[in-house]
C-alpha cells in the first residue's frame, strides 16, 4: 500500500472501503458543523473508525505524514501554547495592552487603531485567540474608562487578529499545516504573505474609519483615566519576564533561521518550550502541560487520521480531478477559485478541518499536473505556488466574514456577551462579510499582479 | 433529625423568623436596600442583615444572596479574566454599582440552595455554613416553607452563650 500511489492521482477504484472512507468523514464533517457534539469527539471518534475499518493501517495513521498525523503541526502548537503559558503570569501581555491603550492617548479612534495593530502583530507570532482573550477584557476595561460602547473595539480585535495571523507561518493553524505539508519555511511565508497582510491592514483600518470614525467622542476627563493607568504595575514577575522575552527572541531568530539550518519549525519551538520551561524553575510541569488547549491538539489528531482516510481511498484524488477539469487546467483560474472558495467555505465552517482536507487535494493535483516531479520540486512549482499562498489567503481572510467564522470571532462575541454587551450574528457580520470581502479581493490582486503577471 | 433525642437546642430556638425576603425577579439594587433595611427579630441593630432568602413567585425557596454576592456582581467580568486590579479609576465603584444594579437578583443569587428544617440541631447549622462558606442557612418547615433564617451571627452568639453561660 504506497503512499504514492495514493497521492499520485491515479484512477480510482470506489471499492467498498471508498465508501467506508467517505461516509466517515462526510458524517464526522456534518457532526463538526452541526456543533450536536464537541468537534474533538467527533474527529476522535471518526479517526478510530478510519482505522477500525482498516481504512488506514496503524502505522500508516501515526508514522506516515501523507497520510496520518503530521507531528510537525502537533508539536509546534503545543510549544507555542507552552511558551505562552509560562509567560502570562508575568503580566507581560496587560503591559502591551494597557501600554498601548496609553499609546492611544485616550482617543477613541487611535486607541483603537493601537490595539488593532497590536492584536494583529501579537497574532501573527501567537495564537490568535490566545492573542484576543488578553486584549478583549483590557479594551473592557479602556471602554467603561472612557464610557464608550466596547463592540466597535472587540470586532476590530478579532478581525485584526485574523488578518494578523494570515502574516506569518505559525499566526495560525491553516498557515502552520500548509507550511509543514508543502514544505515552506517561516521566510517564504514572509516574503509572500506579510507584505500583502501589511496592506490589508492598512485598508482594514480605513474600512473601521469609515464605519466607525464618527461615532467615538470621549470627555476630556475620562481621557485622564486612561493616562493616568501606570503599565508598570502589570509586570509581575520581573526575572521571569526577562528569561521569556530572551527565549521569545532566540525562537524568532530560530523560526527566521530555520530554512537556513536545515530544521523543522517544530524543533525550533520545542527548543524554545523547553528552555522556558527550565528557566522558569517549575518543579512540577504538571500545572503547566495541562494549561495546554489538549482538546484543540486531540483535534489535530483525530482530523489529520480522518482526512488520511479519504486520501488513501482516492476521494481527494477524485475531487482534485473536478477541480482541474472544473477550471480547464487553467492555474489561474484554479488559484482564484481555491482563494474565494476557501473564503467563503471559512466564513462558515472551521478552516482548519478545510485546510487539512485541501492540503492533499492540491498536492494531488499537482501530482496530476506535473507527473514526473517530486518533492520540493513538486511542491514548490513556481504554477503551484500561488495556490498555496490562495489557500493560506482565503482561509485565514474568510474567518473574517461571519461571527462563528474563526475561534477568535466565537470569544471576542462571548466575552462582549458576559459583559452584558451582545453582539448578534447579523451586526458582526455587516462589518465582518464586507471587510472579508474587500480584503479577499485586495488578495487575490495581489496574487494575480504578483505571480500572473509580474511573476515574482 | 426529627423523632431523636435532639441536642437541646435547634435551628427554630435561634431563627429570625418572619426574614425579610427577595423575589428572583427583583434587581440588585432593591437586595441592597432590603438588606440595609433588614433587621429583624430579636436583633434590632442598624447594619441591616448580611443575606437575604430569594423566593420565587410561588414563595418557594429559590437562592439565597449575600452581601459578597453583590460585591462579585459590581466587579465586571472583564476583571476576573485577566489581572487589571491596578488599573482601575476613582469612580469605577459607583459606575460599576450603577450599571449592575440593574441586574436581576437571580443572576447573582447562589441558586445552589443549602436549608435546614426548623428542628436541626445547631452543629448542624454550623457544619452547613462552613462547608458552603454561607453567611446564613434558611429555616424550613415540613411543608418546605421558608419560616426563617438562621445567620452566622445568631450561630456565634450560640457559640458565645456555650463558652460563657454565666453572661449569657
Amino acid at each position: 500500500m504506497g503512499t504514492e500511489s495514493a497521492v499520485a492521482g491515479g484512477a480510482v477504484t470506489m471499492d467498498a472501503a471508498f465508501w467506508v472512507a467517505t461516509v466517515i468523514f462526510l458524517v464526522s464533517y456534518a457532526f463538526i458543523i452541526s456543533e450536536k457534539i464537541h468537534k474533538t469527539i467527533v474527529a476522535l471518534v471518526g479517526a478510530s473508525l478510519v482505522l477500525v475499518f482498516k481504512i488506514l493501517e496503524q502505522g500508516e495513521a501515526f508514522h506516515l505524514e501523507a497520510l496520518g498525523v503530521d507531528w510537525n503541526v502537533i508539536v509546534l502548537l503545543v510549544s507555542m501554547m507552552l511558551i505562552v503559558i509560562l509567560m502570562r503570569p508575568t503580566g507581560v501581555f496587560e503591559y502591551v495592552a494597557i501600554k498601548s491603550a496609553r499609546v492611544g492617548k485616550g482617543e477613541p479612534f487611535r486607541i483603537m487603531v493601537v490595539f488593532a495593530v497590536v492584536t494583529a502583530v501579537m497574532s501573527a507570532f501567537l495564537d490568535n485567540v490566545t492573542t484576543v482573550l488578553l486584549i478583549a477584557p483590557v479594551t473592557l476595561l479602556i471602554a467603561d474608562a472612557l464610557e464608550l460602547d466596547p463592540v466597535p473595539f472587540l470586532i476590530s480585535e478579532a478581525i485584526a487578529s485574523n488578518i494578523g495571523g494570515t502574516a506569518t507561518l505559525i499566526g495560525d493553524p491553516p498557515n502552520i499545516m500548509i507550511g509543514s505539508r508543502a514544505q515552506l519555511d517561516f521566510m517564504q511565508f514572509i516574503y509572500n504573505l506579510t507584505p500583502i497582510i501589511i496592506i490589508i491592514m492598512v485598508v482594514f483600518l480605513g474600512l473601521m474609519k469609515l464605519f466607525f470614525g464618527r461615532g467615538l467622542k470621549v470627555r476630556p476627563e475620562l481621557k485622564e483615566r486612561v493616562l493616568r493607568m501606570n503599565e508598570r504595575e502589570a509586570i509581575k514577575d520581573p526575572v521571569m519576564l526577562k528569561k521569556s522575552l530572551a527565549v521569545l527572541a532566540i525562537v524568532i531568530v530560530g523560526f527566521v533561521l530555520h530554512g537556513f539550518l536545515g530544521y523543522q519549525p517544530a524543533t525550533v519551538a520545542m527548543f524554545g518550550a523547553s528552555l522556558l520551561l527550565l528557566l522558569s524553575g517549575t518543579k512540577e510541569p504538571h500545572h503547566v502541560l495541562g494549561e495546554v488547549e489538549w482538546p484543540t491538539i486531540f483535534f489535530f489528531i483525530g482530523l489529520f487520521i480522518l482526512v488520511g482516510g479519504i486520501v488513501k481511498v482516492g476521494l481527494i484524488s477524485w475531487l482534485s480531478t473536478k477541480l482541474l477539469t472544473a477550471t480547464g487546467g487553467n492555474l489561474l483560474a484554479t488559484t482564484m477559485v481555491v482563494g474565494w472558495f476557501s473564503a467563503f467555505a471559512s466564513a462558515f465552517v472551521d478552516n482548519i478541518p478545510y485546510v487539512a482536507t485541501m492540503i492533499p487535494l492540491i498536492i494531488d493535483m499537482a501530482h496530476q499536473l506535473w507527473p514526473d516531479l517530486q518533492g520540493t520540486a513538486l511542491l514548490h512549482h513556481p504554477d503551484l505556488m500561488p495556490i498555496w499562498w490562495s489557500l493560506a489567503l482565503g482561509a485565514c481572510l474568510g474567518g473574517n466574514g461571519t461571527a462563528i467564522g474563526a475561534s477568535a470571532n466565537v470569544i471576542v462575541v462571548g466575552m462582549s456577551e458576559r459583559a452584558g454587551k451582545r453582539i448578534t450574528f447579523l451586526r458582526f457580520m455587516l462589518y465582518g462579510m464586507p471587510i472579508m470581502i474587500i480584503t479577499v479581493a485586495v488578495a487575490m490582486l495581489y496574487i494575480w499582479i504578483r505571480y500572473f503577471v509580474l511573476g515574482w | 433529625m426529627s423523632g431523636s433525642p435532639g441536642p437541646p437546642r435547634e435551628a427554630r430556638d435561634i431563627m429570625e423568623s418572619a426574614p425579610p425576603f427577595l423575589l428572583a425577579t427583583n434587581s440588585v439594587r432593591d437586595a441592597v436596600r432590603t438588606m440595609y433595611a433588614g433587621s429583624t427579630g430579636a436583633d434590632t441593630g442598624t447594619e441591616g442583615v448580611p443575606g437575604l432568602v430569594v423566593l420565587t413567585a410561588e414563595g418557594s425557596l429559590a437562592g439565597l444572596v449575600s452581601q459578597h454576592d453583590v460585591l462579585r456582581a459590581i466587579v465586571p467580568s472583564y476583571m476576573t479574566m485577566v489581572d487589571l486590579s491596578e488599573f482601575t479609576w476613582d469612580e469605577m465603584l459607583g459606575e460599576m454599582a450603577l450599571k449592575m444594579g440593574v441586574k436581576t437578583v437571580a443572576e447573582v443569587m447562589n441558586a445552589d440552595v443549602v436549608s435546614v428544617t426548623e428542628d436541626a440541631p445547631l452543629m448542624e447549622c454550623v457544619d452547613l455554613v462552613v462547608l458552603h462558606s454561607l453567611d446564613c442557612v434558611p429555616v424550613l418547615d415540613a411543608a418546605g416553607k421558608v419560616v426563617g433564617v438562621v445567620y452566622v451571627r445568631d450561630l456565634y452568639r450560640a457559640v458565645a452563650e456555650a463558652l460563657f453561660p454565666q453572661e449569657a
